[in-house]
């Protein structure tokens, strides 16, 4: 296949070489016709047509076979078909798959998968995935793409593909005999003659080729072996970002002063005094920001404040994680505010939020079996972390507290607990702390109470 | 045969009792290949081509400079805005896809239907319909904005986007459609052209003619059998392509019609696109192939029967396209709807009637010319007329996009008004279109020679004689 050279060299006849071929000429395509009637009638199994064009009756002059290229391509069309429905149902319609799921489009409440929609993709597949069957198909078949063949080293063999018609006698054929095959031919009308030989000295790739062609193998292999390489390394810098898009743009930061926009030397500012935002205006407030009432926003009376570094998650890690010594605190309010309304569908509110906010740890029953606290617990019991365990909501301690202290606990965590004032609205708050004095009244008892409690009758509820 | 001299030099006289010839001034096989491949061997290509070439080059510069500060810049270089966000790309892309509808048409419908007229110009149209695709798919490309993320248009796994495109919206249909004509197109072009590569591989005379054209021509040498498979892959590349093209602008039109905007939301779409597509596709082929035929001497090959075949099939689609205008007007009352009826005075007398009339008059008045025999068969008639047609299916598109302007609720409408980057693009990918064009002209042969050969007289006359032939002329 790789010879370097085509046919620019003349044949050298000799020992060097083989007859393979005897080449006729024929000046219209009716006489090859004739001349491929005769060629089968006499016996010969092992010989071609040559035309510009294809020649009419040809295939039944030298006896072709019809090509089983359209069943080919049928059953690529029918694989086509079933691979863009699975595709389009795959990517669409489903989204619980390990690697790469596919992405459900919820679109007017149409259907996920529904042929209709889905024809034309299918379609257009099954066309395209044909199209190169039949292109591939057929050069396959053909056994092109050949870069050397022997007969194009005949010059009078270049006008296959203008003006001359030819028959291909094969050397290999039972019938074949040079000096008969010859004079079979001129009797059928072939106005020449040639010999085509298969040149012996040229089997061979050059070295140079061959050992280019080696180099380029190990190559090829360096890209795989780099990016395994590499594979699942990890790296302090951050990664090669070939196109920012809009990962880092000028902007103008809120609450700083000094320029983002512009060099240090010729800052842009927005506005003339650096900032980049504006002070409220003298006497207004922003919406939400108004949480005067101590009462319904920290669920203690007016008034009755303690300082803030006395109380809440700063004192903890001040004490070192240690159970804080009772800090001085407000008057906790213990009924709710007066903005709230307890029904039932505010407790079941708050039964929700519960569920989504504070089940992790205390557990659905408000004992501390949440997944987060038993696996805590558990490291904490390796000593692989430091963990208070989450307590008891009916521990007679946390039952006693007024609703305003739950409210805080939630607000502001207590201990190892996190503040929650930044996820959950006051209202919702509000409504957890309802949920959670009437799982305090349903008579579910503590760990501990339970463990005291054989024999000895607590009475339930507070 | 009784053909007279007349016959053999002048086609376009109907005689019922012969088929008029497709090859005039008896040229023979050697004739044919000679005559084609001249323009390829000529040292140096005719004048008006380097002319024609220097102005496409110009052209394509200022599209690549438009192109960069578009990416540059971002699609607000556009006059795309609030209510029209398709504007002008959009225009450009139906219009260039509509255009590339011709060359797949007459390779593959005309030669299921057996009219031998198509090998003349086949191969020509067929490159055309490649290069219109490329003008084409240009749009909808850069339109994204980031086109280095082009590749989200496929159903590619990425881990980036972490989903997958809607396979139920036009839009994606639209990538699959134009990806697969485009590449069908090419497969079918370059198979077709495979046995005149090789023609020109054995006559290069240069060493790198002889390595490129004897790459490009696979190896191929004519033997029978080859020719057998060749023959059956390219009937069925034809029975592929046949639906593939229509089903192509079916569902470019869906990108307007499956949406809720009176004016789109018809079904006389699809039909009325396609029609659209061929009218204008067979326009750009006469306004190609005239100039050419004139400037490397192909009378002989692409005669006046020929360009008046596809004059007249000009007319018709001409007059399909106008019956679709008027039918689009008879729903629009006939619904009853007031939103379409809105829609439709607006498009004739509305901010952009004047747009709605040049398209009537290029498309539906102009083309009744073909009517009178003088107009099918006069050069400068029939390349003005389809230069008008072309000019006349762009502001269809435009039409049809204004609809935009008009919606619902008063207050969302507004106008559209192209930026200058607009306008430079859609003469740019004239550029792109015509230097693909010149160098397709100058480099490849412009005619399928093996294509014609086998209608040639010479050959359809040998077969007279032939026993195996009974329907001499019906291959
Ligand atoms: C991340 C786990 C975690 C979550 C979630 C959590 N808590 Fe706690 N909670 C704790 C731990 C741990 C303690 C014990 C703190 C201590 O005593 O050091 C605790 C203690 C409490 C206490 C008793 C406070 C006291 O006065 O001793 C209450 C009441 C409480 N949590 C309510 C809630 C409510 C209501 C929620 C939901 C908004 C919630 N917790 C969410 C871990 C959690």
């Amino acid at each position: 296949m790789a010879h370097s050279h085509k046919h620019e060299k003349p044949v050298e006849t000799g020992p060097k070489s083989r007859l393979i071929s005897l080449v006729a000429q024929f000046d219209d395509p009716h006489a090859l016709v004739v001349a491929c009637d005769r060629a089968r009638e006499a016996g010969y199994k092992q010989f071609d047509a040559y035309s510009p064009f294809p020649v009419h009756g040809i295939d039944d002059a030298i006896g072709i076979r019809r090509t089983r290229l359209p069943f080919f391509v049928l059953a690529v069309a029918l694989g086509a078909c079933v691979f863009a429905l699975f595709l389009q149902y795959y990517v669409n319609a489903t989204d619980e798959s390990p690697i790469f799921p596919g992405y459900k489009f919820f679109i007017s409440g149409k259907p996920l998968f529904s042929l209709p929609a889905n024809i034309p993709v299918t379609f257009e597949i099954i066309v395209l995935s044909s199209a190169f069957a039949t292109f591939f198909g057929m050069w396959i078949l053909n056994g092109l793409p050949r870069l050397a063949n022997p007969l194009q080293r005949i010059p009078m063999f270049r006008r296959a593909t203008n003006d001359k018609f030819f028959l291909v006698l094969e050397a290999k054929d039972d019938k074949f005999s040079e000096n008969r095959s010859r004079q079979q031919l001129e009797e059928w009308g072939a106005t020449a003659i040639e010999e085509c030989h298969e040149d012996l000295t040229d089997q061979k790739i050059p070295a140079g080729l061959r050992r280019a062609g080696i180099l380029l193998l190990f190559a090829l292999l360096l890209p795989p072996a780099l990016i395994y390489r590499v594979s699942g390394m990890t790296y302090r810098q951050p990664r090669l970002h070939v196109v920012p898009d809009m990962d880092w743009q000028d902007r103008y930061n809120p609450q700083t002063r000094g320029p983002n926009i512009g060099t240090p030397e010729r800052p842009r500012p927005l506005f003339a005094d650096g900032r980049a935002m504006r002070k409220p205006v003298p006497g207004t407030i922003a919406r939400g920001d108004l949480t005067e009432n101590d009462e319904y926003f920290r669920g203690y009376k007016t008034g009755t404040a303690p300082s803030e570094s006395q109380s809440g998650p700063y004192a903890a890690i001040q004490d070192g994680m240690a159970a804080p010594e009772t800090p001085p605190e407000p008057e906790w309010v213990d009924v709710f505010p007066e903005d709230i309304t307890v029904d039932a569908d505010f407790v079941k509110r708050g039964k929700q939020r519960f569920e989504i906010y504070c089940v992790a740890c205390h557990g659905y029953d408000g004992n501390g079996e949440g997944l987060v606290n038993q696996r805590a617990v558990s490291l904490a019991a390796t000593g692989d972390a430091a963990w208070t365990a989450a307590k008891s909501l009916h521990d007679p301690a946390v039952k006693s507290q007024p609703v305003g202290r739950i409210f805080d606990t939630i607000s502001n965590g207590r201990a190892t607990m996190g503040p929650y004032k930044d996820q959950i609205p006051v209202k919702d708050r509000w409504a957890i702390a309802a949920y959670v004095k009437a799982l305090q009244k349903t008579g579910i008892k503590s760990p501990a109470d339970l463990a005291n409690d054989q024999g000895t009758a607590t009475p339930a509820g507070n | 045969m009784a053909a007279s001299v007349d016959l053999s030099l002048d086609n376009t006289y109907e005689d019922p009792s012969r088929r008029a010839d497709l090859v005039l001034g008896g040229m023979t096989y050697g004739d044919i290949t000679d005559n084609v491949a001249e323009i390829w061997e000529a040292g140096r290509p005719p004048t008006a081509w380097y002319i024609v070439f220097g102005i496409a080059v110009v052209l394509l510069g200022i599209l690549g400079v438009c192109l960069l500060h578009l990416f540059f810049m971002g699609v607000g270089v556009w006059g795309n805005n609030n209510p029209v966000y398709w504007g002008f790309p959009i225009v450009n892309f139906v219009f260039w896809v509509g255009i590339g509808h011709a060359g797949t048409l007459i390779s593959a419908i005309l030669f299921l239907f057996r009219q031998n007229w198509r090998t003349s110009i086949n191969r020509a149209a067929e490159a055309m319909t490649i290069f219109a695709v490329v003008c084409a798919g240009l749009f909808p490309g850069v339109h994204i904005g980031r086109i280095w993320v082009f590749y989200w248009l496929f159903p590619v796994p990425t881990e980036h986007l972490a989903m997958w495109p809607n396979f139920r919206s036009p839009l994606l249909w639209d990538v699959f459609a134009v990806g697969t004509y485009a590449t069908v197109s090419l497969l079918f072009w370059y198979m077709g052209m495979v046995p005149d590569i090789a023609t020109f591989r054995d006559r290069a005379k240069t060493k790198l003619q002889k390595i490129i054209y004897g790459v490009l021509s696979l190896g191929w040498t004519g033997s029978a059998r080859a020719w057998h498979r060749y023959e059956m892959a390219y009937t069925i590349l034809a029975a592929l392509a046949t639906p593939l093209v229509l089903s192509v602008h079916t569902i470019v039109s869906f990108d307007f019609a499956v949406s809720q905007l009176p004016g789109w939301h018809t079904t006389i779409f699809p039909p009325y696109f396609v029609a659209g597509a061929i009218f204008s596709g067979f326009a750009m082929v006469v306004t190609l192939l005239v100039p050419c035929r004139s400037l490397f001497k192909l009378e002989r090959l692409i005669t006046i029967r020929h360009l008046e075949n596809m004059n007249k099939i000009i007319m018709a689609t001409g007059l399909m396209v106008g019956t679709a205008y008027g039918i689009e007007f008879f729903i629009a009352w006939y619904g009853g709807v007031d939103y379409e009826r809105f829609a439709f005075i607006n498009r004739a007398f509305g901010n952009y009637g004047i747009s709605y009339w040049i398209m009537v008059t290029c498309n539906v008045f102009i083309p009744q010319l073909f009517w009178i025999r003088w107009f099918r068969t006069n050069l400068v008639a029939m390349v003005i007329i389809s230069i008008f047609v072309n000019i006349g299916m762009w502001f269809e598109r435009f039409v049809i996009l204004m609809s935009l302007t008009r919606d619902f609720l008063p207050s969302s409408w507004g106008n559209f008004y192209p930026s200058m980057i607009d306008i430079l693009m859609l003469i740019g990918s004239f550029g792109l279109f015509f230097t693909l064009f010149c160098l397709f002209c100058r480099f490849l042969p412009i005619i399928a020679i093996s294509e014609v050969k086998n209608v040639s007289p010479q050959t359809l006359h040998a077969h007279g004689h032939d026993h195996h032939e009974e329907h001499a002329t019906a291959h």
